[in-house]
């Protein structure tokens, strides 16, 4: 079956047998774009977090069949180098990233939660960012989160 | 004449006792007939209602009718791991919500149950801890059940794919099946069809 | 100026101190007076870099646009490690930062350290060679640049890159074009680390921007061309085996390229994952079950006065356990799971006689040696190209799998991608062992220990591990890796031992962050601990009193007066929340920490971690801190929420969420940590800040609750 979705503001249209194949292996392997993560497959550990239709999903659950028409943005499509997004650069400042690895997941839940809630309370983070990270950021983060909210609201 | 009158009188009179009397055992045994095909529609009702029970009391619903504010999850029903709870609209948090994971249909390669429209039930529908009279009452109160008439009712129990599901529920993140309700989906959708039919009477407790 | 002629491989720098020092780092049993100095000496020592090739020019590549490429003997996990060889190298060989890419090196290169990347010894074995050998191509580019200006090398000068003779610059790259002889110059005299621009600071790490954009870095994010992913079969239970398998109905499934079969596994070659993995699903395999192990089996042989015996320290009489007098108290701790997130993995592509392996490793020269010895490949046709790594932990100690890659590979004549699945990461994991402690004291008429005995029980951490060969295992006489923190620190208790009981379990179990430390230091601290409260004594003076006059018990001291000062420890409880105090030391490294902890809804909850730790030369002390707070972190998930059981026959839970670990929720909101320089050269920083962070919290809930919890992952009942 023919898929067409948006991603990170280009049009695309994948090739492919099984409707149901995760979202991430079409991500990673078909369109090359290797920044989402593959951590569980289980939608357990969050490192393969994107936005559809700006809300945040665990892509490894989610049937490709189920992105026709939508507007997917990964972790390539959030920030630039030159022009990264407030989390990316938050991240930055605090230093957060040890391994990395879960670290695009963890900021695409972060970019979703913060366009939910600007200001988010500990209790929101708490609630709403509930990725794993094996380094255990989570202290950096916690910070690096209000931070981001801060940078995003402008009053940096 | 008016000794003739009276004297036909009184046999119409009596044949009209009599006819009634008859007619009294005629009420009577009708009566009687009411009787035995209620008892028996009372008996279908109960055998009906039980079944319905014994499936909404089953995990695959109770799951997502907490009496707390917390989804519960697998054959021994669990708090839902990663501290997901109802949050403003039964849909969980903000950012992280049913939708996160849950889609419209199962996810066999994560083992992620879906159905369409997954969520928790609003809080005025907590079933968790009833009994099967309880969760009934308060499936047929408008004031607990959005509103629905008995007919709305009966349709969602019987069409609503988030059901349905139950008879659908996939395989879990080991790979393994989930159990489904212990009766089957056919003779649920009838009998919770007959029950409402029947005019849903709860049975004493 | 004298020259040395150099070859590639040849074995200098370190004056051959190479693999005898490996052997120093446990060598120890106290029978043996080699082995108790050796051991001795291995406590503050740390051991050398064991690679082979020690040759400047095979470290530093200078590209056209004047980029110095490190080659990296060690990985990169998340330590931080490329960053401090960045600074260093940066500060000896005159260059700018940003002008620095580190790479892992690959095997053909022939500097991997031969032993892995582990026991936090990075920057620490690293500091001295690297300082010499960016010294020494510093000096090589200005030897090469006077050749080309018909100069004196000694009068140039160098600066951000550039060379300088008077107003006549020139690119360290443009200086080393078209060289042909690489003999090397002697090291020159090494510069002040006074003057040093980037050691000693808080530099932001060089791969901060690839890993907060997302760029492909990791062994799950290699490519090949035309590759081809596989799913490789493992059993459920413990100790099962493959007994049979038909493969009829995987065959027909869509994608499928080839089923390959191996005496004790499967391997499924598909077009893609998906497929590779719904196929795999569709193989009927008859598994042989031995037999069903159970958790109290397990239990029952991870017993003090099972298995192998060996005392580990000696000081002193042995207590009598039938004297009225002596306290004893028994602790455990779970199987661990390392669940780091990147699951394992290895892209292989075998070309005629010719193997290439991309993966994340820390053993890049084990995994070589493997590689080599199953597909019958000469060692130096097999080259080991290693990532990012997507967290090790110890994990990546063991790299079956990539023999598994290549196997396949060979089969299918193509690159062949493969990967562990979640569950199978989680049941096929080299665990953390269970262990089981007894500790024993006695204390005088003060309430101060005469005697302190520690009697712990381990699985295989060293032993049986493809980086410590047997013979080595059974010339050290023990588990050097089970015993780390196994020891008693507190050098004025008279009468002390320790003592280890080794066993290995049906299951692997293997290197975990900071090995024995977690648990020892749980048993040992929280012991002392109880000791004090008993005796009715503050815990910080009483850990004071018990400590002498050296040089590390100095230390020691130091890290606890910190740790108790920053906090503003006090012994009570204040509110709903109490501190608990415990310290430790690991490769010489002292740590102490003050956890303040309450009790919410029957659960512990940790609110704030203040940690004094003696790191020593603290070359990037951001990341020596950020080491801190995650061993904090991964410390409280371990000692709080983590276990690993058996249930009918099986290793449980196989993902996230039922494997319980400490999330965002669960962090403490404050972390200060409080770094010390006790001695002048770098330390181990990876592992030791893990050791006092169990007791820590359980000495606070002994005072919330009255109740000394003796079991961990700590639980209130």
């Amino acid at each position: 079956m023919k898929i067409s979705f948006t991603i990170n503001g280009q049009q695309k249209s994948v090739e492919i047998e099984n409707g149901s194949t995760p979202l991430l292996w079409v991500i990673r392997d078909t369109l090359n774009l290797k920044g989402t993560k593959f951590g569980c497959g289980k939608a357990a550990c969050g490192a393969c977090t994107l936005h559809v239709n700006g809300e945040a999903v665990r892509s490894c659950s989610f049937a490709v069949k189920f992105a026709e028409g939508k507007n997917i943005t990964t972790i390539e499509g959030l920030g630039t180098k030159e022009n990264p997004h407030p989390v990316q650069q938050a991240w930055i400042e605090h230093i957060v990233p040890q391994c990395g690895y879960c670290q695009p997941g963890f900021i695409m839940a972060t970019a979703a939660l913060l366009e939910k809630k600007p200001s988010p309370t500990d209790a929101d983070i708490d609630a709403n960012i509930v990725n794993v990270c094996r380094c255990a950021t989570y202290y950096r983060m916690r910070k690096a989160i209000h931070r981001a909210a801060k940078i995003k609201n402008g009053d940096s | 004449m008016k000794v003739q009158k009276l004297l036909f009188i009184i046999p119409v009179f009596l044949f009209a006792i009599i006819l009634l009397a008859s007619n009294v055992e005629k009420t009577n045994s009708k009566n009687n007939a009411n009787a035995r095909n209620e008892n028996l529609n009372k008996l279908n009702s109960e055998e009906n209602f039980n079944k319905m029970m014994a499936v909404l009391t089953h995990q695959r619903c109770m799951n997502c009718h907490p009496s707390d504010n917390i989804p519960k999850q697998g054959e021994d029903s669990h708090p839902h791991y990663f501290g997901m709870a109802r949050g403003a609209g039964n849909l969980g948090f903000e950012a992280t919500n049913c939708n996160t994971c849950h889609q419209d249909e199962n996810n066999d390669f994560s083992g992620v149950p879906g159905a369409p429209e997954w969520s928790l039930a609003p809080h005025s529908m907590r079933w968790e801890g009833l009994s099967p009279s309880e969760i009934a009452e308060s499936m047929l109160d408008k004031k607990r059940n959005g509103g629905r008439t008995h007919h709305e009712v009966m349709e969602h129990l019987t069409e609503h794919a988030l059901v349905l599901w139950a008879w659908e529920p996939g395989i879990d993140a080991a790979g393994n099946p989930r159990e489904k309700p212990p009766v089957p989906v056919d003779e649920y959708i009838k009998a919770v069809k007959e029950w409402f039919e029947a005019g849903a009477v709860i049975p004493e407790k | 100026m004298t020259k040395k002629k150099t070859s590639r491989r040849k074995f200098l720098i370190r004056g051959g101190l190479g693999t005898l020092g490996v052997l120093a780092l446990g060598t120890y049993v106290f029978r043996n007076s080699m082995r108790r100095y050796m051991y001795e000496m291995s406590e503050t020592l740390v051991v050398p870099y064991s690679g082979t090739g020690t040759e400047a020019n095979l470290w530093f590549e200078i590209t056209s646009d004047n980029t110095i490429v490190l080659h990296s003997p060690k990985v990169e996990m998340g330590q931080g490690t490329f960053t401090s060889f960045a600074q260093i190298v940066a500060d000896e060989l005159d260059v700018n930062i940003d002008q620095i890419v580190v790479k892992a090196a690959e095997t053909a290169s022939g500097i991997v350290d031969r032993m892995s990347t582990g026991g936090s010894l990075s920057v620490a074995q690293l500091y001295q060679p690297l300082r010499e050998m960016a010294a020494t191509m510093r000096e090589k580019v200005k030897v090469e640049a006077a050749k080309k200006w018909d100069a004196t090398a000694s009068a140039l000068t160098t600066k951000g890159g550039i060379v300088s003779s008077g107003e006549k610059t020139m690119k360290y790259a443009e200086a080393v074009a078209d060289i042909t002889d690489w003999s090397l110059p002697d090291t020159p005299k090494l510069r002040e680390e006074s003057n040093y621009k980037y050691v000693g600071k808080p530099i932001k790490r060089i791969d901060l921007i690839p890993k907060v954009l997302g760029e492909p870095i990791f062994g799950m994010d290699a490519e090949m061309p035309d590759m081809l992913f596989a799913a490789v079969t493992r059993p459920q239970h413990v100790g099962a085996s493959l007994k049979s398998v038909n493969t009829a109905a995987a065959e027909k499934m869509s994608g499928v390229v080839k089923i390959v079969q191996k005496d004790d596994w499967v391997g499924v070659v598909a077009n893609s994952y998906s497929e590779a993995l719904a196929a795999k699903r569709k193989l009927e395999i008859d598994w042989d079950i031995p037999k069903k192990w159970t958790e109290e089996e397990i239990r029952s042989i991870m017993q003090v006065g099972k298995g192998d015996k060996m005392i580990t320290q000696k000081h002193g009489k042995a207590l009598d356990p039938d004297d009225a007098d002596v306290v004893s108290i028994e602790f455990t701790s779970p199987i661990g799971a390392h669940a780091q997130i990147e699951p394992n993995g290895a892209l292989a592509y075998v070309n005629g006689d010719k193997v290439t392996v991309i993966l994340s490793t820390q053993v890049p020269g084990v995994t070589q040696k493997q590689v080599s010895e199953a597909l019958d490949v000469a060692i130096e046709n097999v080259n080991i190209v290693t990532t990012y790594l997507g967290g090790g932990f110890g994990r990546r100690l063991n790299t079956s799998h990539a023999v598994q890659a290549a196997q396949m590979a060979k089969e299918v004549g193509k690159p062949v991608k493969y990967f562990f699945t979640r569950k199978e990461e989680f049941q096929h994991d080299a665990f953390r062992p269970p262990t089981h402690h007894i500790i024993r004291g006695k204390a005088n008429g003060n309430g101060m220990l005469d005697a302190l005995e520690h009697h712990y029980a381990s699985g295989d951490v060293a032993i049986n591990s493809a980086i410590f060969p047997p013979a080595l295992v059974s010339m050290l006489g023990t588990d050097v890796g089970a015993m780390r923190g196994g020891n008693i620190m507190y050098d004025k208790i008279q009468n002390r031992r320790a003592v280890q009981w080794h066993t290995t379990l049906p299951f692997a179990t293997s290197f975990w962050r900071s090995l024995g430390l977690l648990a020892n230091t749980f048993a040992i601290e929280s012991f002392i601990d109880e000791m004090a409260i008993r005796a009715g004594k503050n815990p910080v003076n009483y850990r004071l009193s018990m400590l002498g006059e050296d040089t590390l018990a100095l230390r020691i001291k130091k890290v606890i007066q910190e740790a108790a000062q920053k906090s503003n420890y006090k012994d009570e409880v204040s509110g709903n929340m109490a501190m608990g105090f415990a310290a430790s030391v690991d490769a010489g490294a002292p740590c102490a920490h003050v956890a303040e902890v309450s009790i919410e809804e029957n659960k512990i909850k940790v609110h704030r971690v203040v940690c004094a730790f003696d790191c020593g030369l603290a070359v990037n002390p951001d990341q020596v801190i950020a080491q801190c707070e995650g061993c904090i972190i991964m410390g409280i998930s371990a000692a709080c929420h983590e276990k690993m059981t058996l249930k009918n026959g099986q290793l449980y839970p196989t993902i996230y969420g039922p494997y319980d670990m400490a999330l965002m929720k669960n962090s403490p909101k404050e972390i200060e940590v409080h770094l010390i320089q006790g001695v002048d050269a770098p330390l181990p920083v990876g592992e030791p800040p893990l050791g006092p962070i169990g007791a820590a919290i359980g000495n606070a809930v002994r005072r919330l609750t009255g109740k000394r919890l003796t079991e961990l992952p700590l639980r209130l009942a």
